[in-house]
């Protein structure tokens, strides 16, 4: 693993709606497994945040899908980015990685709330092949925007406020009339809730605590 | 000139205030641990607990104080916030990382102190050849027979609870090279008790990609070394991540009888919603597995821990999962913090939402569960002859104090300083919570 503490420059950062954006900017070497995440902080600024990367292993540059947070310290800065900015990148860090021998030929459910599909986003983009259900928990329809990329079949999308989605209500309520096989690996990123919930939910259908993989945004 | 420095935190702060001490003792700077005789005068801070942060500060300002009517030098060094390091700028004369440590010469040239190495524009003397970074600097021990050995530096596990990320940055090995001649040095030197220390102990290595030893079989080296020389000495690690620890290195550990058999395991939480809130990476049934594997390999192991109350969100339910596993797991010694959120850390951005009593309750809780498991622990080993590396004389008058292999403190009649330092076997003749005492059965 290459790792990277430096200035980088921005590449685009692009308005996704809904007070998202993708930020990318350049790779400078930096070799990730998918699942991990980065450090980020504008030069000058003590504050920095961690963000799950978005793009693939594979990908000429670095992504981040950043929530715009009100007041927030970090993702106002980072919104205001413009291509050839500056932008210091410090990791990769973390666990929430698709290991191969553990696996593979296992039933894959991925949960998601929010921005939590970062990863996701990554697994898919780093494993075009790889087999697996999504379950994403918004709470507006115009939150839907982040899971598009999906295959469509593979995705179901939870939305908590609104009528739309393949499902109203919230994404644990989905989870619990799925059949969910004691093989599953489960990877949960998102809001604590959901996690605490969906882990409950998986445990009493047998899914063994190892199998159940977590990253808790906040 | 004389130096004074107070040392905040945890052993990996013990250690790098060594290397600051040689690198004074170099600069021609007389150490003294009476603060009012020194003109040189210094932390070491600790950012784990808002209490140390506070310390410093108090600090700083009597020592400004005293600048009134004195000519003084201050600086701080250690783990410190970014946010904390703006506001000592203000305060202290001399603000650096531990990592430019070598620069220190050449910033008290520059506040116009020369000093033999200053006029050498900073050539500290370094173990080997290289001048590397401060781990190169040959420290200057506190103790003749004890050692801490800095074997990495900083973390990438970003507990939520925790600020080290931010102030020590992400984890890097230190040469295993370096590490295996220091405690080598150490030990044909008579050093008895040995301590790696890092963040997180078992990833070491893991940060060069293959093109350094595991923490296992750095261990396995110095079982190796010190099977091959015949050397008495205990080796012991802290902290190790139950994330990382693995059943191979327990296998090490009771391979070699120089591989203390003593296993500090961090818990934290006994709850698996509180860990995945703290962002530990293992669940409970890991953390039970790993403790089956300690008894099954280790079964004459000591088992210490460390765990948080009230950390925020922490409920009575979810305290009474740690209580259930403080009795499952019966440890011998347990380091038990009240949580206080620390700025940097993620949890320092959510409501600290446990009152002080509920904390202050839970800790008198889990202290009493702790005492009574170590008192049955202590009790068992009544009537046995143990081998203990005596440290010092012991409060009580005539008794000298050491401690087991597996770090329970003892005392026992007896005033021939000379065995400070030692191993001596000690007949057990009566446990309380956290303590023997014998008689000294002969030296070892």
């Amino acid at each position: 693993m290459q790792a990277l503490s430096s200035d980088v420059r921005v590449l685009a950062n692009q308005r996704l709606g809904s007070g998202c954006f993708l930020l990318s900017f350049e790779r400078a070497g930096l070799v990730f497994q998918t699942g991990q995440y980065l450090s980020l902080r504008v030069p000058g600024s003590r504050e920095q945040r961690e963000y799950s990367i978005y793009s693939g292993e594979a990908e000429a540059q670095l992504t981040v899908l950043v929530k715009e947070v009100d007041g927030g310290l970090v993702s106002q800065r980072l919104a205001g980015l413009l291509p050839g900015d500056l932008i210091h990148v410090d990791g990769p860090f973390g666990y929430f990685t698709l290991e191969p021998a553990r696996v593979t030929g296992k039933p894959l459910l991925f949960l998601a709330t929010g921005t939590g599909i970062s990863p996701f986003h990554s697994f898919v983009a780093t494993r075009p092949d790889l087999e697996y259900t999504l379950l994403h928990g918004v709470r507006e329809v115009a939150d839907l925007a982040l899971s598009c990329g999906f295959a469509p079949g593979r995705v179901i999308t939870c939305v908590s406020r609104e009528n739309g989605g393949t499902f109203h209500g919230r994404l644990t309520k989905r989870l619990v009339t799925m059949p969910i096989s004691p093989e599953t690996h489960a990877f949960l990123c998102g809001n604590c809730d959901m996690i605490y919930e969906a882990f409950d939910l998986l445990r009493a259908e047998g899914v063994s605590s190892d199998q159940i993989y977590t990253e808790v945004y906040f | 000139m004389k130096y004074f420095i107070m040392n905040l935190g945890c052993q990996m702060n013990q250690a790098d205030s060594e290397r600051v001490q040689s690198v004074f003792g170099q600069m021609g700077l007389e150490r003294t641990d009476v603060e009012r005789e020194a003109q040189v005068l210094g932390i070491v801070a600790c950012s784990v607990r808002q209490k140390a942060i506070d310390r410093v500060y108090t600090k700083i300002h009597e020592w400004n104080e005293r600048k009134n009517s004195e000519n003084l030098i201050t600086f701080v060094s250690g783990c410190i916030l970014p946010a904390d390091h703006e506001k000592f700028l203000d305060r202290f004369d001399l603000v650096f990382s531990i990592e430019d440590l070598l620069k220190v010469p050449d910033l008290f040239r520059q506040y116009g102190i020369v000093t033999p190495l200053s006029q050498f524009e900073g050539n500290v003397i370094v173990q080997g050849s290289a001048l590397e970074p401060f781990w190169k600097v040959a420290p200057v021990y506190s103790s003749t027979f004890e050692a801490f050995i800095p074997i990495q530096n900083g973390c990438d596990k970003f507990c939520t609870f925790c600020a080290v990320p931010y102030t020590r940055g992400r984890e890097v090995s230190r040469p295993s090279a370096d590490i295996l001649e220091e405690v080598k040095t150490l030990v044909k030197k008579g050093y008895k008790s040995i301590h790696l220390l890092g963040q997180n102990v078992n990833s070491y290595g893991l940060d060069k990609n293959g093109a350094e030893l595991t923490f296992n079989q750095l261990l396995e080296e110095i079982g190796q070394f010190g099977e091959a020389g015949g050397y008495q000495f205990w080796t012991y690690f802290t902290s190790p991540h139950p994330r990382d620890m693995n059943r191979e290195v327990l296998q090490t550990i009771a391979r070699y009888p120089v591989l203390a058999k003593l296993i500090h395991l961090p818990l934290q939480s006994g709850d698996d919603h509180v860990l995945i809130r703290m962002n530990r990476h293992h669940t409970m049934d890991r953390y039970r597995e790993l403790i089956a594997d300690v008894r099954r390999l280790l079964p004459h192991a000591t088992l210490f821990t460390d765990i948080i109350v009230g950390f925020t969100g922490e409920t009575d339910q979810q305290f009474q999962s740690t209580l259930t596993a403080m009795k499952e797991f019966r440890y011998q010694m347990a380091f038990i913090a009240q949580y206080s959120p620390r700025p940097g850390a993620a949890s320092a951005r959510w409501e600290d939402d446990v009152s002080g009593e509920t904390k202050k309750e839970r800790l008198q809780v889990l202290t009493q569960v702790l005492r009574e498991t170590s008192l049955e622990y202590n009790q068992t080993l009544v009537g046995r002859i143990l081998k203990v590396l005596v440290e010092k004389p012991d409060r009580k008058k005539g008794y000298l104090s050491g401690r087991t292999e597996g770090k329970i403190s003892l005392r026992f009649a007896g005033t021939d300083l000379s065995l400070v330092g030692t191993f001596v076997d000690v007949h057990i003749e009566s446990a309380v919570p956290f303590s023997l005492e014998g008689t000294l059965v002969a030296r070892t």
